[in-house]
Order: structure tokens, then C-alpha cells, then sequence
């Protein structure tokens, strides 16, 4: 990293505006020449700026810095323990905040990914906005992770078309660069994910293909699993169900072989949605009831399992069951109020339990009134057809014909949104 | 009743058969369909 850039970075992270650095020292407009290398300052004047910033100019600590920062670059990519993650962090940051690093701008960047991971989404967005300043003294490396990890914060609040731009910008700089084949392979699976979430099956396909090639060849099991569920689900979407089913039971094979219980309720899940899709109740009901049964499974996969569950045996009209499942998931929701799915899972709950002890009144609210509203602003298309379908029939079972229409119509409306017409 | 149990089992299996065709950006993780996280697995061990 270039001194003037450092500078630059070091003085807008400490609020210093240049006037107040520059005093006395240089000039203001030969500061700014400095600070976008445009002239070469004298080491003097260096050392100075520095020491007003408090930096200290000692290579010995920065190789001591190199390591640190390597290491916990690594742990941002592999499974490791939050709390070691968290304590690497706070002693890299106190390094930095004395020595000049040729690393700060590489650890500047990964401070990104590293609020992501810890669920700090809006600490990253203001890294990203504070960096956006020093954008311009990139080299093609910190590009790469800088367009990387701006997808990452895109794809966490589910903006994919912009995570995607992003994702794309970062694989441009592959040619340019010396990374990893297992970063590159990873760069491959993001862009798949993201393909999938925005329903591009065969890019998706494609993509998903690149990665594994390069985790199979280093024996990376649990990244293939990971590949293998995104191959399930873009064959179920394209109705080619065996193979889909195929890919969901390597997955569930090599999740059970490393002893990862997350990858084999998330293929249970996956499995249940397929087998419900296909009209398969039975099978669908056993792979959701396996992620429900779980205890060590993270309450919001149960609780999506156990949505899915009400939602299946209220099509075979099994209300026990229903019942059953609806106590099961009020207990769940008690223990995650945070989930972000949370709302929406207690409206789901809410609607079948006032369904099955035809609590008309409450019934035609709570979806009038709140859940048809929320999952429009959610622009949750998926589950507005189902619920306006159900309230329009609710309506028309008990005769009022003029609001049954105005349901039927918006769930078709949204059919057509959904299909694009 | 019937006839709203009918609508939820055949709402389902429509939404499931078209939202494969959405270009926007909505996320069917509410709905049951879940891909892996972008992260790597369980980045944090023990975090299930």
C-alpha cells in the first residue's frame, strides 16, 4: 500500500479533515498531492504526518502484523471459533492503530466481511461507505475483495442484482490477480448462489459446476455438499426431480460422513419442499418432521420446517396434526423473536389456527388487516397467492362474492407479477 | 372448508411450479426452499 494512500486512510478514519494534518508541516494543496501520489514526499515529512496521526514506522512489527493479518484472513473463510475470530481482530486493530501497516488497506477490507460474519450489518455498511473514500487507490487485490465483499453485504440484506454486479466485478479480476483455487472456487459458489436466489437456473447450474470442480479436486467435502444442494434445487426448479434428489442425498451423504448437522437438516428441508412440491405429503411430512425433531438445529430452520408441516397437514386435512404442530411452533417462536422471518411465521401460525377453529372473525382480520399488507410490502409474491386464495375462498364459502372477487383478483394479479406477463 | 383446504393445496403447488420464474429479488427462504448460506458452512463451529 502506497504511503500517500495510507495516510489518507489513516487520517479520514480519525476524522482529522487535511487542513488540520497538514498545519504547519506542508501545505494543504501539496498534502493532497501527497495523499494521491501524485509527488514524493520526503521521509522527513512522512515521519512527520505519521507521528501527528500517532503512527509509528517500524517494519519488524509490521511482518509480526503480515502474519496476524494472514491468519485471520484465513479464519474469516474457514470454521473457526467466533470468540478467537473476535480476539484476532482486536489485537490486529490495535497493531494497526499505532504501526504503519503495508496491510491495513487488505485488513481494512476484510473488517467487511468480519461485521457480516458477526451479524454487525450496519457496522459493515459504514465500513463500506468509509472505504469508499480510499476506493480510488485500489490496486486490482483489494479490488477483487473489495467488489467481493460488497456483494457479501448486498446478498445479507438480500439485494441480489447488486450483489451480483458486484460478484461479476470481483471475477473480472481473477485473470489479474494470484488468489487461491479454493477463493477462486468460492467466488464460483457465490456467484451461484446468488444466480439462484435471483432464479437464473442454468447460470446457476453452470457456475455451481465450476465450484465443486475445484473443491472435489481438494477433497473440500462440505463445500461440495454445499454445491450439491444448489444443484438440488435448481433441477427441482426445472422439474427434473431424480436428479434433484440425487443431489440433495450427496449432499445429506457427505454431511453425514463429516458429521455436519446443519448440511443434513438443510437437506431434510430441501427434500421436504421437493416432495410437498410433487404432491408427495408423506415423504415431504417425514423430511420436515426430521429438521422439527432436531433440537441442535437453529430454531429458525425449525421453524420454516414446522410452517411447512401445518401447511402439509392441513392439505390432507389432518387437524390433530395441525394442531399438534401449531404448539410446537408457538414454543419456537417464543425462543426467536429476533429471527427476521419471525413476523411472518407468526402470521402463518395465526391464520391456520384461527382456520381450524373457524375463528372467522379473526381470521378474515388478521389476513385483511396484517399479514395480505405485510407480505405486499415484503413483496413476498409466493405467499400472497396462497393467502389471498384463502381468504378469496374463504369468502366465497360464506357468500360474499363481491370480496371473494377482489382477493381472487389480486392473487391473480400477483400470479401474473410472479410470471411475468 | 373444503374448499379452502383445496385452494392453500393447490396455491402451494402453483407457487411452487412458477416462482422458479421471478427475476426479482425475492427470497423463497420464507417458503421452505433454502440454499446454503454464502458463508462458508458454519463459519462459527458450534453455531447451529
Amino acid at each position: 500500500m502506497e504511503i500517500g494512500s495510507f495516510i489518507k486512510l489513516q487520517r479520514v478514519k480519525q476524522g482529522m479533515t487535511q487542513e488540520e494534518l497538514a498545519d504547519g508541516i506542508v501545505s494543504m494543496s501539496y498534502l493532497s498531492k501527497i495523499e494521491n501520489q501524485r509527488t514524493d514526499a520526503s521521509p522527513e515529512v512522512i515521519s512527520m504526518l505519521c507521528t501527528r496521526l500517532g503512527i509509528e514506522l517500524n517494519s519488524e512489527k509490521d511482518e509480526t502484523i503480515k502474519e496476524k493479518c494472514q491468519n485471520w484472513f484465513n479464519m474469516l473463510f474457514e470454521q473457526n471459533d467466533k470468540s478467537e475470530i473476535i480476539s484476532t481482530y482486536e489485537e490486529i486493530s490495535q497493531l494497526m492503530s499505532v504501526v504503519r501497516s503495508d496491510n491495513l488497506m487488505m485488513f481494512e477490507i476484510h473488517k467487511i466481511r468480519y461485521f457480516l460474519l458477526i451479524g454487525e450489518y450496519d457496522k459493515a455498511l459504514e465500513q463500506i461507505n468509509s472505504l469508499s473514500e480510499v476506493a480510488g487507490s485500489f490496486d486490482n487485490t483489494h479490488l477483487y475483495y473489495w467488489y467481493k465483499f460488497k456483494g457479501n453485504y448486498s446478498s445479507v440484506i438480500g439485494e441480489f442484482t447488486h450483489a451480483m454486479r458486484m460478484y461479476r466485478l470481483a471475477e473480472k479480476k481473477i485473470n489479474q490477480i494470484n488468489i487461491s483455487d479454493a477463493e477462486q472456487a468460492d467466488i464460483y459458489y457465490i456467484i451461484a448462489i446468488t444466480h439462484s436466489k435471483l432464479r437464473n437456473v442454468l447460470e446457476t447450474i453452470d457456475y455451481t459446476n465450476k465450484a465443486i470442480d475445484i473443491f472435489q479436486r481438494e477433497y473440500n467435502f462440505i463445500r461440495c455438499a454445499q454445491c450439491h444442494i444448489v444443484l438440488g434445487i435448481a433441477y427441482r426448479r426445472i422439474k427434473m426431480y431424480e436428479k434433484a434428489i440425487k443431489h440433495y442425498n450427496l449432499a445429506k451423504h457427505l454431511g453425514g460422513l463429516n458429521k455436519n448437522n446443519e448440511m443434513i437438516q438443510l437437506t431434510n428441508q430441501n427434500l421436504g419442499y421437493l416432495y410437498s412440491n410433487i404432491g408427495d405429503t408423506k415423504e415431504g411430512i417425514k423430511h420436515f418432521l426430521e429438521v422439527v425433531k432436531d433440537e441442535k438445529t437453529k430454531v429458525t430452520g425449525r421453524l420454516m420446517a414446522v410452517t411447512n408441516l401445518i401447511k402439509e397437514y392441513y392439505k390432507i386435512q389432518n387437524f390433530d396434526k395441525v394442531e399438534e404442530m401449531i404448539v410446537v411452533a408457538n414454543n419456537l417462536l417464543k425462543q426467536d423473536k429476533n429471527d427476521v422471518y419471525h413476523r411472518l411465521y407468526n402470521y402463518i401460525v395465526l391464520t391456520f389456527e384461527y382456520a381450524i377453529t373457524n375463528q372467522d372473525e379473526k381470521f378474515t382480520s388478521l389476513l385483511i388487516e396484517e399479514f395480505i399488507p405485510y407480505l405486499k410490502k415484503q413483496k413476498d409474491h409466493a405467499n400472497l397467492i396462497i393467502y389471498s386464495n384463502m381468504i378469496a375462498k374463504h369468502y366465497e364459502s360464506v357468500g360474499r362474492y363481491k370480496d371473494s372477487v377482489k382477493y381472487y383478483k389480486l392473487a391473480n394479479l400477483t400470479y401474473e407479477e410472479v410470471v411475468n406477463l | 372448508m373444503k374448499k379452502m383446504i383445496a385452494t392453500v393445496a393447490l396455491g402451494a403447488l402453483l407457487v411452487g411450479g412458477f416462482v422458479f420464474a421471478q427475476d426479482n429479488t425475492t427470497d423463497t427462504a420464507s417458503n421452505g426452499e433454502l440454499e446454503p448460506s454464502i458463508f462458508n458452512m458454519m463459519n462459527f463451529k458450534g453455531d447451529l
